[in-house]
Order: C-alpha cells, then sequence, then structure tokens
C-alpha cells in the first residue's frame, strides 16, 4: 500500500537530497518524541534521531521497505534507548535484511489505510472521510446519508481500534 | 475511551493533516488526566499518517543543521538580515528599554551561535524572532546546533558566529544583575 508519500521519498533518495527527505519527517519525529517521551529529553531524543537518519543517508544505504518505516522504527529505537538506557537498535540493514518485516505487517502498521481495511465498511469509510479528506462530520453524514451522530459513533469506534494497535 | 480525548485527538488529527503543525504537549496538557490515552493515540495515528510536504524553512533549517551549522544563523542570512536588525526587532517587539540591547545582542549571539540551551529560552523570546525571521516559534525553538561527529570534528570548519563574540558582546559581568532579560533568555524551564 504504497502512497504519493513513498513515491516521493523514493525520488528523493533517488536524488540524494537527504535534507528535503529528512525536513518531511522532522516535524513526525519531534511529535512523536513528544508524546512517547513526554519528558524534558524529547528534544534530545528527537535530534538523535535526526542524527542517525541523516548518518544512515549520507554512507548511502537504501532500504527494501519505504522510508517511512525506517524514520518510525529508529524513532522507536531511540525511545527505548532513552529509557532503558542500552542501546537498542540493530543496524538498520541488518534490520533491513532480516526479513521480519512482512509486507502485509507493515501496511496495517505504517498506513492509515492499512487500519481503516480492518474496521466495519462503514466505520473505515467515515475515517477515512475525516483523516484523509478531511471533511467535517456533518459533511460525511450528508454525503453517506447517516445521523450526524452515527458519524460521531464510528469515529469514536475508529478511535478505540487506533487505540486497540498500541504495544503491537 | 473518554469522550474528550476522542474530541481532542480528532482536532489534533485533522489539523496535523491539514499540515498546520499542531503541537502535542499543548493537547496533551489539554486532556489532563487523560494525557497517556491522548498520547497512545497521537502517536498511534503519527506512524500510519503521510507526512505533509516539508515547508521552505524546514528545509532550510535542515541544510544547516546537517551541515553543522547553527540553524538560526541559516534563516537570518537567508532572510538577508543583519544581527543588529534581529536586536533591534527583539527589543521592541519584548518592550525592552535601549539600556538592554548590549545584554539582548550577547544573549542573541549565544542563541544563534549554538551556545545558549533553547530550553532556556523564553517562548516569547521564540515568538518575536519568529515574526522577525518569517519563521515559525516552534520550529526556532525545537533546533539545537550539532555537535561535530568525533572524526571529523577536526576537520570542519568552526562556523563564524562560534568564535569569540566581539568585545561589544562581551561575556556577562559576575557583578550584573538579574533582571528581566536574564529572565526571557535563561529562566524559562525545561520544553
Amino acid at each position: 500500500m504504497h502512497d504519493a508519500r513513498d513515491a516521493e521519498d523514493s525520488r528523493l533518495l533517488d536524488a540524494n537530497d537527504h535534507t528535503t527527505l529528512l525536513a518531511t519527517y522532522y516535524p513526525v519525529i519531534l511529535e512523536r518524541c513528544k508524546v512517547l517521551v513526554r519528558g524534558p529529553d524529547w528534544i534530545d531524543v528527537a535530534h538523535a534521531t535526526v542524527d542517525r537518519l541523516l548518518s544512515e543517508l549520507s554512507r548511502g544505504k537504501r532500504y527494501r521497505v519505504p522510508y517511512r518505516v525506517v524514520v518510525h522504527k529508529v524513532i522507536e529505537w531511540k525511545v527505548k534507548e532513552h529509557f532503558t538506557g542500552a542501546p537498542a537498535e540493530l543496524e538498520l540493514a541488518e534490520w533491513d535484511a532480516a526479513g521480519d518485516n512482512p509486507i502485509e505487517d507493515f501496511e496495517r502498521r505504517y498506513y492509515l489505510e492499512g487500519l481503516f481495511a480492518t474496521l466495519a465498511a462503514r466505520d473505515g469509510e467515515v475515517m477515512r472521510m475525516r483523516y484523509l479528506d478531511l471533511l467535517e462530520p456533518a459533511q460525511i453524514a450528508e454525503a453517506l446519508g447517516i445521523e450526524p451522530n452515527a458519524v460521531h459513533q464510528a469515529l469514536w469506534r475508529g478511535h478505540r481500534a487506533l487505540e486497540e494497535t498500541l504495544g503491537e | 475511551m473518554n469522550s474528550d480525548v476522542s474530541r481532542l485527538f480528532d482536532e489534533y488529527a485533522v489539523r496535523y493533516s491539514r499540515g498546520e503543525r499542531p503541537d502535542a504537549r499543548a493537547y496533551l496538557e489539554r486532556a489532563g488526566a487523560g494525557a497517556g490515552e491522548l498520547a497512545g493515540l497521537i502517536d498511534a495515528f503519527l506512524t500510519r499518517a503521510p507526512a505533509p510536504e516539508p515547508d521552505e524553512n524546514t528545509v532550510a533549517l535542515m541544510q544547516a543543521w546537517a551541515a553543522g551549522e547553527p540553524p538560526l544563523l541559516a534563516l537570518r542570512v537567508r532572510r538577508g538580515l543583519r544581527r543588529e536588525a534581529v536586536v533591534d526587532a527583539l527589543l521592541a517587539a519584548l518592550g525592552l528599554a535601549p539600556e538592554k540591547r548590549a545584554k539582548v545582542a550577547r544573549y542573541y549571539h549565544e542563541l544563534e551561535s549554538g551556545l545558549l540551551d533553547p530550553a532556556a529560552v523564553s517562548r516569547s523570546v521564540f515568538e518575536a524572532l519568529g515574526e522577525t525571521l518569517r519563521a515559525r516559534a516552534a520550529d526556532l525553538q525545537s533546533w539545537r546546533a550539532r555537535p561535530p561527529e568525533p572524526a571529523a570534528a577536526a576537520f570542519l570548519r568552526a562556523p563564524e558566529p562560534v568564535a569569540a563574540p566581539p568585545a561589544a558582546l562581551a561575556p556577562a559581568q559576575p557583578e550584573e544583575e538579574w533582571d528581566e532579560v536574564d529572565e526571557l533568555f535563561r529562566g524559562a524551564g525545561p520544553t
């Protein structure tokens, strides 16, 4: 389930435009570190993540998985290192080559569409319209011919489903 | 799930998807006792949401950081502003008296050169800088000077502002009293 973002990331990797690629992911690295670390060290963890990603790119590393997967893996390794005080990461190349990242697993883990596909059809459609098409609940209700309250209920169930993926 | 958490998550996720760069910490604060639950939801969303296109400032700041240059300096140079102009703008925006100019200049030099921890600098300073440098305050606050890689350190040219400050920007005298300028540049808590 590769999307336009993945295609652009591949183009940036091929063009060796590492700074634009990392600038794309900088905001999400900051935000994930804020919610995962939840303390004053979040900024150091974020910068350690960017530093690691830049170092890999500078060495000309390429990956089998989409670049977004690499970014999120490194965030998670760096956050784990922060809390355990011990190195948590495998060499990226080693991890990438290990073959323990089947396509169907990372699609569910790293793509909204992958999550939406696991929901009841109507709930998935409401979530898609809200977070990918960015429609207001009233617009979704009108488009689907349902009550606004049914939209809110579908969103709530979608949020629950998202929450249930934690720790996977 | 608490309905307030669900509502806050919805607001955050829609703003993020629109490319607005909402601050997760502000949402966690609003969530109160539901902060842990909201943090999990936001993280699960961010892991899956496509990253928005980067803006021009973020690319420029990343370029400077990757090259080992102070990002704030790079942005000022990109805007074609002299350091004095930024200091003047800070004085005006922060409502500081003209006699505080030398002290503000010294602190700004330290901040720009990576010698001052941005975590200690007040949000209002970054907001004033954001106005002057036409950048988001939160973006400016998030950058740190990149430490040189040990092996390469000997070969890196020290960025100009890291060199000893000019005489006019001499370090604070020990007898100098703590005032509102110190409070602005050194008094903030961790981010």
